[in-house]
């Protein structure tokens, strides 16, 4: 293991065990790693990674990144082989400047002017499902509303065409399928002939979503659209600036980044407004909280657990020293409920004031690239519920996913009630 | 509060990865780009201190500074 120094560093209880996010996060490890001096070593495989779980620390990883890299090794715990860290690199797994040029290719489409635009094609979206879940008498929030609504905003903004829709959810699904251990596809699906440990979350689903992106390519290299996918094709046209590997993986990261990670958040956010009725009441109340709300839910889901970084060169962070090549994994679900960045992190408080969560990254260049988009399709989620005074009750446990890396929640059965 | 600092901020166009924290932040002084997602100033990129230094803090590419301080405002 690698703190090679004579100092033996202090030990984190247990917290990757996929299984203990079972019954949810384990916040009293978590807080028990946040008490200790310096950073704490957490065994794993046969290496083991440093647990940053104040939210200080976080925000200084993120911000470190010559120092803290997202290209040398994998982003998330485990290591991948040479050749599958390249074949599987994208966006994500870049450091400056080949970062930099990347998310600039689309970064512009992402702003919050820009987002904004979409507005009312999110608003008549929501409607739909919303109305269809009241009319339904209600039923799985996951399966009815949290999982649809990122799903079809972004195939909208992507370009693809609304036949498509229900193929491309299908292999998102399996994809999200692939964050955890189950997998359903037999190797070869969808034609695949790629070693699965190539593709992304060792889906074959991927290579389908590869398949989907090229044809897209060609169509719009032929029929120019007002969509994403042309916007990509143009800035290909115009100079290459971006290889057919780079491609491949922007528009498979553009289907699925926003996808399970927005659905965990409606799916949280939903448990947490019912499970907190006063707090749900103030936001039916007055349309100026559905701002903080949104950011409170987003907190309050933290939907991506952790991302890891790998340190380029020897430094030193709290006062513990990291060689070159540990690895440094920040757990964004730790920081949002560090005693020292909030009052009362346990309190779900939709009026909550300055709330710098660490939901879409710790404040690096990494940050998330659809959190504006995320942000719109939870406020216009809370201000149609609130408009219909719907209230929602939950009927039972969730079933949630066995990962250290997503929040994910598989069903929860909601009923819906109305207000006064 | 009368009295408050203003000063100017300034993008570095070579960090910055068009991530629109300063313009949401305060859409008044930063636009970017739809194109090139580069963020600049518009207009005189004046702001009162505290607030310049919390777009210097949210930028995630580190880009945003303060270039100098103005007059003191009324
Ligand atoms: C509530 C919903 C969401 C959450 C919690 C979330 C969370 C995150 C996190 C934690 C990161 C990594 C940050 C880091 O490594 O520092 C990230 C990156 C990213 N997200 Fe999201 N995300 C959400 C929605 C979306 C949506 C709707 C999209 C749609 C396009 C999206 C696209 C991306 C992309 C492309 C990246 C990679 C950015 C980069 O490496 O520069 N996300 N997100």
């Amino acid at each position: 293991m690698s703190p090679s120094a004579a100092s033996t560093p202090t030990l984190a209880p247990e917290i990757a065990d996929p299984r203990l996010y079972l019954d949810g996060i384990p916040h009293e490890r978590f807080a028990e790693i946040r008490a200790m001096p310096g950073l704490a070593w957490h065994p794993y495989g046969d290496n083991g990674f440093w647990a940053v779980t104040r939210h200080a620390d976080v925000r200084a990883v993120s911000r470190n990144p010559k120092v803290f890299s997202s290209a040398i090794g994998h982003t998330n715990l485990w290591d991948l082989e040479a050749d599958a860290l390249e074949a599987r690199r994208s966006l994500i797994d870049t450091d400056a400047p080949d970062h930099t040029r990347l998310r600039r290719m689309v970064a512009g489409a992402f702003t919050p002017k820009n987002i904004r635009r979409w507005e009312d094609a999110v608003r008549e979206i929501t409607v739909e499902l919303l109305d269809e879940f009241l009319a339904e008498g209600g039923g799985d929030w996951v399966e009815m509303v949290a999982a649809p609504l990122p799903i079809r905003v972004i195939l909208s903004m992507l370009g693809v065409p609304v036949a498509d829709g229900g193929y491309l959810v299908e292999l998102s699904n399996y994809l999200v399928e692939g964050t955890s251990d189950t997998q359903s596809l037999p190797p070869d699906a969808f034609g695949n002939t790629t070693e699965l440990r190539l593709l992304p979350f060792n889906s074959p689903a991927s290579h389908a979503l590869f398949e989907y992106g090229d044809e897209m390519r060609s169509k719009r290299r032929a029929e120019p659209c007002d969509d994403l996918v042309t916007h990509l094709v143009k800035a290909e046209a115009e100079g290459g600036r971006i290889s057919r590997h780079e491609y491949r993986h922007l528009f498979h990261l553009l289907v699925f980044a926003g996808n399970e990670t927005t659905r965990t958040a409606i799916s949280h956010g939903a448990m947490a407004l019912a499970a907190h009725p006063d707090q749900w009441q103030r936001v039916v109340d007055d349309p100026d909280l559905v701002e903080p709300a949104t950011e409170e839910i987003i907190r309050w889901a933290t939907p991506v657990l952790h991302m890891r970084r790998t340190a380029a060169a020897d430094c030193e962070l709290a006062g513990t020293p990291i060689a070159a090549g540990d690895k440094v994994v920040m757990w964004y679900a730790s920081a949002n409920r560090d005693e020292a960045a909030y009052t009362d992190p346990f309190r779900f408080d939709v009026g909550r004031g300055d709330n710098e969560h660490f939901a879409f990254g710790g404040g690096g260049p990494h940050l998330c690239l659809g959190a504006f988009l995320a942000r719109l399709e939870v406020s216009v989620l809370l201000q149609e519920m609130a408009a219909r005074r719907m209230l929602l009750e939950q009927r039972g446990e969730p079933v949630r996913v066995a990962s250290n890396f997503v929040h994910g929640v598989l069903s929860v059965d909601m009923a819906p009630g109305w207000g006064p | 509060m009368s009295g408050t600092e203003l000063v100017r901020v300034a993008v570095d166009a070579e960090r910055c990865i068009g991530g629109g924290q300063c313009e949401m932040l305060e859409p008044e002084v930063f636009l970017v780009d739809d194109d090139e997602a580069i963020s600049s100033v518009v207009g005189s990129g004046a702001l009162p201190r505290p607030r310049a230094d919390v777009v210097v803090h949210r930028c995630p590419g580190a880009a945003v500074s303060i270039v100098e301080p103005q007059r003191p405002s009324e």
